[in-house]
């Protein structure tokens, strides 16, 4: 035994914890509108806010949507924000390359995602006020599989990205610069 | 029911590194409560409450560690609560803590946070657990990139922040980096994390605690040294997504400060503030908070950092210590805000002490900006009457 | 600390526990916030103060909290905080806050869903990281053992166990949003082969996702919006020793000591819900309360039919204020505990 001068040792201890949640009823709406091809939102009856993706409630009037207020989204909008992302190398990272995540401001009826990745422009050309559409994975190939109630916007397994539409941009201080 | 006033007569804080591999959880915490303990001349019986904060349990693998800590915080007996906000975690633990001495509730109450986020993975943690996270800084770029391009600043205002927080964290024996040849050019050529900001614009990843004893009048008469005075706290939180939300300017920030300067007397922040700690994690949050709570106008933030007014020289000093870009123990750096500027009220900050400063801002932020907590404390209790 | 704060409860609502529930926490949630408001007779903007428990390891996501502000209305702004802790913690918080003088009404909730995760594989993460959590240590082989104690030392027997199982059951009869009940013969309950030895089934707890909301107020709002106020006559919290080795686990001091500083020996104490998620708990905790036989206890059913995890110490509230409201019950103990064998335990006194 020495008096205190070892250093402390660590002990690594891996858990890996499984969660099964049960999807609840309005992502799997989303989900199945997503296979079809759509992207739907609801908008509430109160304030006629657009929640995309549609979360079975208004935050904040408080009140439950549901199917009766769904709309389908526009798969067409602007970039309203951007970052690209350098990865960090942590414990299950798969990305290794720069990435841009971007806001989008959808077309009438409107709906804003978050987060979307975009495809067919390098990454230092990603620019608020781009005009993007989506870009859907075919029909047979569509797998809304990743999709969970956490999911939070995601569209993955059905659209792929969302590409430049060649069309010129909206003026930046025409669209608000905000995430959401 | 009235309240009576709450003193801060006790400030401990660890030496925050990357990995202290040196003392395990309970270790960690208690280097800043019993540094807090000697600080206020008191023993670990003499404390009645325990009120523990920190950031998500993923980060080290311990869930509700208030739990297993129990024994090494002297809690065995007494109540012990668990507060969790998010990043704001430090702030709103000290508030609470707080709360239970002015409603009479306790008379010496131990506060504490930390994270020893070396132990687990933050930047996992961040991320959800998921590949492709975006980490703490990606949500928020985006909405710096906001704020530059509204307010028109130029774009080294992020790169005097960085070097201004890491050259007062030189003065700061506690504070995680120390970098002694911090510069513009080092922070501008440093890799992009997130575009706009850079590597050296961020804030580190660090294990740390720091921890507070509060007390009552009665308490302060007894303490060794003069207490900092709580004269107001303040919390207010906002949704985090919505249609229409503005994630540069939230609303929730600007009622806080508002609530905050209406409880302390303070109809002028920027004249009445001697002395600020706002968690600044990424260098641009420092023009954006200072506009986001109405210490300057929509638009001159920036100005006041780039005049040189946030320095510690300044006429109105942010982060002296180094801040959270110099120290990051996540569910700790809003309690070191917080404690921060009650060292500076007391005259204790050492080599980062802002002169003759009476009145100090302490300020916490989380979530995606949503969540909000600040005190205001000063070295008397009539020290913002003294300003006006 | 000088005069007792006249606070009490003035509405509460709970969900349904249910042993899957499809929808999300935050969709379960809101319509509890939002019934409870309701019953309180107030507007939701009058709330001064707001304060959730809920777990992240619990939820499976850090930051889990943040999403079940949208179930409060938090827009525009409002002032809450959270605990990692259940909604008896986040009531204790709203009761001090209301003290300052300066708000009259806050919002507690607690909220949880048991069921995505393994409890045998999520709690032993609540144990000492160094010594326990490494052993696999679960919530049902430290209640085990804690029953093997006192069964040792002749403080209760298999049968009383069981038999409390079915008076619990058969109280849940009455509780729409209970999970497990109906009439049980002990016998019958008895012949069941053991989960973990000595207890078997019917001694743990369901599992559970479920949410509970209560709105406390002081007393001039109180007595302005509610015909029948619950008044909160004290209410401490205790914890103690954490390593299950160096504590006597047939009994509870931290109970004994939050029971006396709520001062539940003032005075006659008609019912008691209390958090006891196994059997043998309640005979604990009973015996730390001084509850003898003329307390009806868990008229609910208790925890033993419905914990939902985050939210179960919360509806013991709940419950405990409805036998006063609505079933004409004078004075009632409110119980909740965190942590493994009563490792902490909040207690307070209800009365009209």
């Amino acid at each position: 035994m020495t008096k205190g001068t070892e250093p402390v040792e660590g002990m690594d201890y891996f858990m890996q914890l499984e969660y099964h949640e049960l999807l609840c009823p309005v992502v799997r709406r989303y989900a199945e509108a997503l296979r079809a091809g759509k992207l739907i939102g609801h908008r509430c009856p109160k304030c006629g806010l657009v929640y995309a993706p549609p979360r079975g409630y208004c935050p904040i009037d408080v009140i439950e949507t549901t199917d009766a207020d769904e709309v389908q989204l526009a798969d067409r909008g602007v970039v309203t924000n951007y970052t690209v992302v350098t990865p960090v190398q942590y414990y299950g990272q798969e990305e290794t390359e720069p990435f841009a995540k971007v806001s989008i401001q959808l077309d009438d009826p409107g709906g804003a995602l978050s987060l979307q990745d975009v495809l067919e422009v390098p990454v230092d050309q990603v620019r608020v006020g781009m005009r993007v559409e989506a870009v859907w994975a075919p029909p047979k190939e569509r797998d809304t599989g990743e999709i969970g109630n956490r999911s939070f916007g995601s569209a993955a397994g059905a659209i792929r990205g969302w590409r430049p539409t060649g069309e010129p941009d909206l003026p930046a201080d025409q669209i608000m610069q905000a995430a959401f | 029911m009235t309240t009576q006033p709450c003193a801060v007569v006790g400030i401990g804080q660890t030496k925050h590194k990357k990995r202290r591999d040196d003392v395990s959880l309970p270790g960690l915490v208690r280097e800043a409560a019993q540094r807090a303990l000697d600080d206020a001349a008191l023993t670990w019986t003499d404390i009645d409450a325990v009120v523990l904060g920190k950031a998500p349990d993923p980060f080290e693998g311990v869930m509700m560690p208030e739990l297993s800590m129990a024994d090494a915080l002297g809690a065995n007996g007494k109540p012990i609560m668990r507060v969790h906000t998010a990043g704001s975690v430090g702030g709103s633990t000290a508030i609470v803590a707080t709360h239970l001495i002015e409603t009479g509730r306790h008379d010496r109450v131990l506060t504490v946070a930390y994270e020893k986020q070396a132990e687990g993975n933050a930047q996992w943690g961040l991320a959800g657990g998921r590949s492709g996270g975006m980490g703490a800084g990606g949500i928020f770029a985006p909405w710096m990139r906001s704020y530059i391009a509204k307010s028109g600043a130029p774009e080294h205002v992020g790169w005097q922040v960085a070097v201004k927080d890491r050259q007062n964290a030189l003065k700061n024996p506690y504070a995680h980096l120390q970098l002694k040849d911090i510069s513009i050019e080092k922070v501008k050529e440093s890799p992009m994390l997130w575009e706009p900001v850079h590597f050296l614009e961020s804030c580190p990843s660090s294990d740390g605690a720091c921890a507070m004893v509060l007390t009552n009048e009665d308490g302060a008469k007894r303490a060794p040294k003069a207490p900092a005075w709580v004269l107001a706290t303040a919390m207010r939180s906002e949704l985090g997504t919505f249609p229409g939300r503005d994630p540069v300017r939230p609303q929730a920030g600007v009622e806080c400060a508002h609530m905050l300067y209406d409880a302390a007397g303070i109809t002028n922040p920027r004249e009445q503030i001697d002395v600020a700690e706002i968690y600044v994690p990424f260098s641009w949050y420092e023009p954006m908070w200072l506009e986001g709570h109405d210490i300057a106008a929509p638009g001159e933030g920036w100005k006041m950092t780039d005049t040189g007014a946030t320095e510690i020289s300044g006429d109105f000093p942010v982060n002296a210590s180094g801040g959270v870009l110099s120290s990051n123990p996540i569910g700790a750096s809003g309690m070191l805000r917080f404690a921060e500027a009650a060292l500076q009220v007391r005259g204790e900050a050492g080599e980062h002490q802002v002169e003759g400063a009476t009145v100090g801002m302490g300020h916490a932020y989380g979530g995606a900006a949503q969540y909000f907590a600040m005190w205001i404390v000063g070295s008397t209790l009539d020290a913002v009457a003294n300003k006006i | 600390m000088g005069t007792v704060p006249e606070i009490a409860i003035i509405g509460y609502a709970q969900s349904p526990s249910w042993r899957r529930a499809e929808l999300t926490e935050p969709q379960f949630l809101f319509p509890v916030i939002s019934d409870a408001i309701e019953r309180a007779g107030i507007e939701r903007r009058d709330i001064g103060f707001t304060c959730a428990g809920s777990c992240d390891y619990l939820s499976g996501q850090t930051f889990a909290f943040v999403m079940n502000l949208e179930a409060v209305g938090a827009w525009p702004p409002i002032s809450e905080s959270h605990v990692e802790m259940d909604g008896a913690w986040a009531l204790y918080e709203a009761w001090v806050r209301l003290q300052h003088g300066d708000v009259d009404t806050a919002l507690a909730f607690g909220s949880g869903k048991s069921s995505p995760g393994t409890p045998a594989e999520i709690y032993p993460l609540q144990m000492d990281p160094y010594t326990l959590t490494p052993l696999g240590i679960d919530p049902v082989s430290i209640a085990a053992l804690q029953a093997r104690a006192m069964l040792d030392r002749n403080l209760i027997t298999e049968h009383e166990m069981a038999a409390i199982a079915a008076r619990s059951r058969a109280a849940a009869k009455g509780n729409p949003y209970a999970q497990v009940s109906g009439d049980f013969d002990v016998d019958a309950l008895l012949a069941e082969p053991y989960v973990t030895a000595p207890l078997r089934k019917h001694d743990l707890p369901p599992i559970s996702d479920g949410a509970t909301a209560v709105v406390l107020a002081t007393a001039a709002k109180a007595k302005e919006v509610c015909e029948h106020p619950v008044w909160i006559r004290g209410i401490d919290h205790r914890i103690e020793i954490h390593q299950p080795g160096m504590r006597d686990l047939t009994e509870s001091p931290s109970t004994r000591l939050a029971g006396e500083h709520a001062g539940v020996g003032e005075g006659k104490v008609d019912a008691a819900e209390l958090s006891a998620s196994f059997t043998h708990q309640e005979k604990i905790l009973r015996n730390e309360l001084g509850l003898g036989d003329d307390v009806e206890i868990n008229p609910s059913g208790g925890a033993l039919a419905a914990n939902p995890m985050m939210a179960v110490g919360l509806s013991r509230f709940a419950e405990a204020a409805r036998q006063i409201a609505e079933h004409g019950k004078h004075r009632v103990v409110a119980h909740a505990t965190s942590g493994q064998a009563l490792q902490q335990n909040l207690v307070a006194v209800l009365e009209a």
